[in-house]
Parts: C-alpha cells; structure tokens; sequence
C-alpha cells in the first residue's frame, strides 16, 4: 500500500467509525427487525417471518407514499427556483454584501426549528396578522384558512428546505467564470438563454447537490405535516410515527423506515453514479 | 444548598429511613398528601413520572426494578397482570377501601380490586368556543355541523375517535364487531373532512387563541382551560364516552411493599383525597371524599358527570390481537 492511501484511510478513520457505530449499525438493526415477528405488547417477538415486509405492498400506503414524493418534489423544484437567482446574485455581490446575505441565510438556524415552526403558526392562525391583512387587501374571503392544510405544508417545507438548496448551489456559483455570460452575450445569446445555455450547466454539480440534499431531508419530514398540517397531509414519517407508538407495531415501523432508506438512497445512488461517471 | 442536602441525603440511604418510590404521572399526587405521608410513617417518599402507558411498561419490562407503587390505565393493568408483573393486594392493609365508588368499580376490569385500586376518573369530553359555536348540542352529532368546518379537532388517538364513532352510533368502544366498526369507519370518515386536524396536545391553546371552535379532549385539561377562558364550555356527548381511569398497583419486585399498602390507604383517606383531588383537578372515585370537597370543584362536568351519560360511558380494555381490526380502520381513515 502506498504511503498517501494508508494517510488517507488513517485520516478517514475517526469519522468511518462514527459513522458505522452509529448510522450503519443502528439502520442494520432496525431493518433486521422488519423480519422479526410483531408482539402486541409493543416489543418485538420470537422467530423470523417475510409477512410484515409483504404488508407494505398493503393500497393503504399508496397515497400516503405519492403524497410523501409529490410533496418533497415540488419543494425541491420550488427551493431551486427561488435559490438559483439567490446563488447568481451573490456569486456577483460585493464582500460585504455577500457576507451580510451568508449570515441572513444560516440566522433561522440559531433558532430552534420546533419554535420556528410554531411562529408559523401564529402568522398563518385563522384570527392571525397575515389572515387579517390579506382579507383587507380583498385577497382572501374571510373564511379561507391559512393553516392546517396542503398549502401550509408547502409553504413551511420550501422555507425550512431553502438554504439548503441555497448553500451548494452558491458554492457552484463562486467558482462559476462569469465571463463566460458575457462572451455568450458577445456571440448573440439573449439573457435568458446565456443563463440557461451557459449558467445553468456551469452549475450543475450545485443543483445536483441541491436538489439531493433538499429531495431527502423532505422525504422523512414529519414534524412539519403534524403541526401546520390537516387531516389529509400525512406524509411517510407520521405512519412510522403511528406504528411506532400507537400500534406497538415496531417490525413494521421498521419495514416502512426500511422502504424510506430506500427511496433516500435512490437519489444519493444516482449521484454518485453520475458524478464517477463524469470523473471517468 | 437545599437540593444539595437531598442529593446527599439520596446518597445515603444507609441513614435515610425508610423510602417509597412512586413511579406515576406528572404532577398527580399533591405534595401537601406526600408531606403528610412522610411525616406520620418517619419515610421518604420519592416520585418518578412517565408520560405514557407504553413508556413506563417498557421500562419495567426492560427490568427496571425498585419501584413500589405504581400508577398505570386500567387497560396497561390488564396487561401487567397477564405478564404477571403486579403483585396482588393485601386487603387487611387497606381498611378505606370502602370509600372507593362502587359504580366506578363496576367499569373497571379489575371490579374486586385484587390487584389495583383506582385512583382517578377522567372522562373524555368536548369543548367549544361559545363566541363561535351557537347552541351546541350535547352529543357527538355536532362534529358534523357545518358551522365548524376546519375549525374543530379530533383526537390523535385511534382508541379514542374510534370509540367516539363506536358510541355516536350506540356501540361498545371495546367491540369486535367488524361491521360495527365499518360503520364507525364511515362516521369517522365524514368526521374527518369536517376537522382540521388530529391532535392530541395544541388542542387546549387552540381553543383558547380561537384558531379551533370545537375540540375533542380529556376533562381534567378542558376544564383547566376552561378555567381561564370564560368562553369555553364543556360539552358531555350525551351518548356517552369512554371514561379513563387510572389505578394504584405494587410490582412483585417492590421492596417496600408493606409501604406501598400504606401510602394507598393514605391516599384513599377521605380528608386526604378531598384535599388531594382538588390539587390535581382530577376526581378520585371516593364517595366519602366528595362529600368533603368545595361545591366549585363539584361544578366541574367530569366530577358530577350525569349519571344516566355515566351509564352508558366505558374503559378502554386491551383487545389482543384484535387490536388489528382498529388499526386497519384507523389506517382507512388517516390515508
């Protein structure tokens, strides 16, 4: 072996076996408890069987599954329009104003999220300050409500997810040669057609990473359809919320935390994938 | 300095007296009851909680061991008792048993209290805006009335609003019945699209700020907000509801038993309960007890619960494996 891999693997190591204590294993042992049978005392029983992971073909979770992959879908497309002129603009911004932008962006994370996502609450409640200014504005019907449905979900979604698509793709943009832009201009391209032809493929490692970062993390949110959502918005965490404590059912919260990994490591596959291929 | 002479003095056991461990729910038992106890039997009394049913089992099943008395729902007692973790009662220790309600007895499995002596009712009720909802009719029936669309919540709990289905209907929220629970399915589904959520804890500050008119939810917290807000009412379906009682019971591995025996008929003493019941606002099926409390307290609807809407009110049993048929209606309806 030579002298710089051994470095390597030497300098891997801590956060290696971090990451197999206590990510590997832990996911190995809830997916091994998918076979194991169910007790209805809420434990796990004796004995192996395939039947838990079979009931996961069960219609009951059809729509719970498109809802879960509709909605972090549009939130990553959403999150990548919005943060895509955001990444330019501050690509281009002088220090001090790009300073000034890093700090605004990470600022809501010195808050806690469960407290962020209760001063939503208050803006969006049905006698709330946004309610009664857009009733006034004769934008809403004084009946509309704001909170507790699809919208609200999606709305609290794109604002928790936005830097993290903002992040990688500014990251992109840094290093993006804006020069380019202007010797597309110089040969003929419109504006638009500079951004998307020449801008949007000099950033595509960004909006791959974007895009990953922002479509996992929305696919196991949960936390958000329980509290500014209704009765119709669940997503695939609360059912492993539900089977977990209410149930007492923990093979089968683990079979459907099992079938979640799977859908997550679909996208984080494809990307490595692409991205040793483009190093090929 | 004072928590530090009790670290200390936890420390050291070999000079404390005697020590009653109570593993309980939060702030349920009143202090000046525990004082009272420590200074007639020369103990200490130390006081654990848990915040579910399924937390605390877990914790005994996974062997925590030196508890000596413990306060769980009569259908997790069920569970205890099968699993053979509860010892059975000496009933020459407990001389004020007879102050216990004889029609609560009647509700609970456990009618001859070999094994648990219930400790409190609470019944499962509803509460609206009266500002917001007009002449709001005592039954389950008012989920359905158009004026709270997306204003009214159900609980976050299959048990629970499938048993209110079950009882809207006139069935036993412990049936078997599959078409009675279809039937319930169907209710619970037209429910469903009236409400604005499943919840089980921002209901009381909902109802309160007004974001919810109508909320379904347990007695002992509505009336507490009730208590702040003057214009919440209680409402009692009067097709009945499901009555939650939970119940005073000793481990087998309990290594002050004769304690535990002692600290119950403490607890079952009718100055003591009277005392006792108007600190937790929960009632204490004591009929000397209630005699001897404030005619406030009294006007609480889940204390002076109606007796013809207690009749037909029921405890939550543990099913077994028939559990399996709520979740599948609980899993159409939250699709």
């Amino acid at each position: 072996m030579s002298s710089p891999r051994r470095q390597e693997i030497i300098s891997t190591l801590p956060s290696l076996g971090w990451l197999i204590a206590f990510f590997a294993l832990p996911c190995l042992i809830s997916l091994t408890l998918a076979f194991r049978a169910s007790d209805l005392r809420g434990g796990v029983g004796d004995g192996w069987t395939l039947e838990t992971v079979k009931s996961l073909a069960d219609p009951i979770y059809v729509p719970v599954l498109m809802r879960t992959v509709g909605i972090s879908f549009i939130t990553t497309m959403v999150c990548l329009m919005l943060s895509l002129p955001m990444a330019w603009h501050m690509a281009r911004c002088s220090v001090n104003w790009r300073n000034a932008l890093l700090l605004l962006i990470i600022l809501p994370f010195l808050t806690n999220f469960i407290i962020r996502i209760f001063a939503w609450r208050s803006l969006l409640h049905p006698d709330g300050p946004l309610k009664h200014l857009l009733v006034w504005l004769n934008l809403i019907s004084e009946d509309a409500l704001l909170l507790n449905n699809i919208g609200a979900v999606m709305l609290v979604m794109i604002y928790t997810q936005l830097p993290f698509a903002i992040l990688p793709l500014y990251a992109a943009a840094e290093k993006f040669d804006f020069h380019l832009m202007d010797a597309a201009r110089d040969l003929g391209a419109t504006g638009w057609s500079a951004f998307r032809k020449v801008f949007l493929p000099g950033v595509r490692q960004g909006i791959i990473s974007a895009s990953v970062i922002v479509f996992v993390s929305s696919l196991g949110q949960y936390v958000i359809p329980q509290f500014v959502g209704g009765t119709m918005d669940e997503m695939i965490g609360n059912k492993i919320v539900q089977r977990a404590f209410t149930d007492r059912n923990l093979p089968l919260a683990s079979a459907l935390s099992g079938a979640l990994l799977i859908m997550v490591m679909i996208p984080v596959l494809m990307m490595t994938w692409r991205e040793r291929r483009a190093r090929a | 300095m004072r928590s530090l002479l009790f670290l200390l003095a936890l420390a050291l056991p070999a000079f404390a007296a005697d020590t009653l461990h109570i593993f309980t729910w939060a702030d349920y038992i009143s202090p000046e009851t525990v004082e009272k106890f420590e200074k007639a039997n020369k103990c200490k009394v130390v006081i654990d909680t848990f915040d579910s049913n399924e937390s605390m089992y877990a914790k005994l099943k996974a062997g925590a061991k030196g508890y000596d008395l413990i306060f769980p729902t009569s259908y997790m007692i069920q569970l205890m008792v099968t699993e053979g973790l509860i010892t059975e009662l000496d009933h020459s220790k407990l001389t004020h048993l007879s102050n216990i309600d004889p029609a609560v007895l009647d509700k609970v499995s456990d009618k001859s209290m070999r094994h648990s002596v219930p400790y409190t009712l609470a019944y499962t009720v509803l509460a609206c805006r009266s500002d917001k909802v007009s002449n709001p009719e005592s039954s389950w029936s008012i989920f359905e009335r158009p004026d709270v669309k997306q204003r009214m919540t159900l609980l976050d709990d299959m048990r629970e609003s499938i048993g209110a289905a079950l009882k809207s209907l006139g069935h036993s929220i412990n049936t078997r019945d599959e078409a009675q629970l279809a039937a319930a399915q169907e209710v619970l589904l037209r429910w469903k699209a009236q409400a604005a959520k499943f919840d089980n804890e921002g209901y009381k500050a909902g109802l309160d700020s007004g974001e919810f008119t109508l909320v379904h939810g347990y007695s002992g917290d509505l009336w507490q907000v009730a208590q702040e807000n003057k214009k919440i009412t209680l409402i009692v379906p009067q097709e009945g509801t499901i009555m939650g009682c939970d119940e005073m019971v000793i481990p087998k591995s309990a290594p002050q038993a004769a304690l535990a025996h002692a600290f119950i008929n403490h607890l079952l003493d009718a100055e003591v309960a009277a005392e006792n019941m108007q600190w937790t606002g929960y009632l204490c099926p004591n009929t000397a007890a209630l005699k001897k409390v404030d005619p406030e307290f009294l006007s609480n609807p889940a204390v002076t619960m109606p007796e013809a809407i207690r009749a037909k009110s029921e405890v939550i049993q543990d099913l077994g494996a028939d559990l399996a048929k709520y979740t599948k209606v609980w899993d159409a309806v939250k699709r």
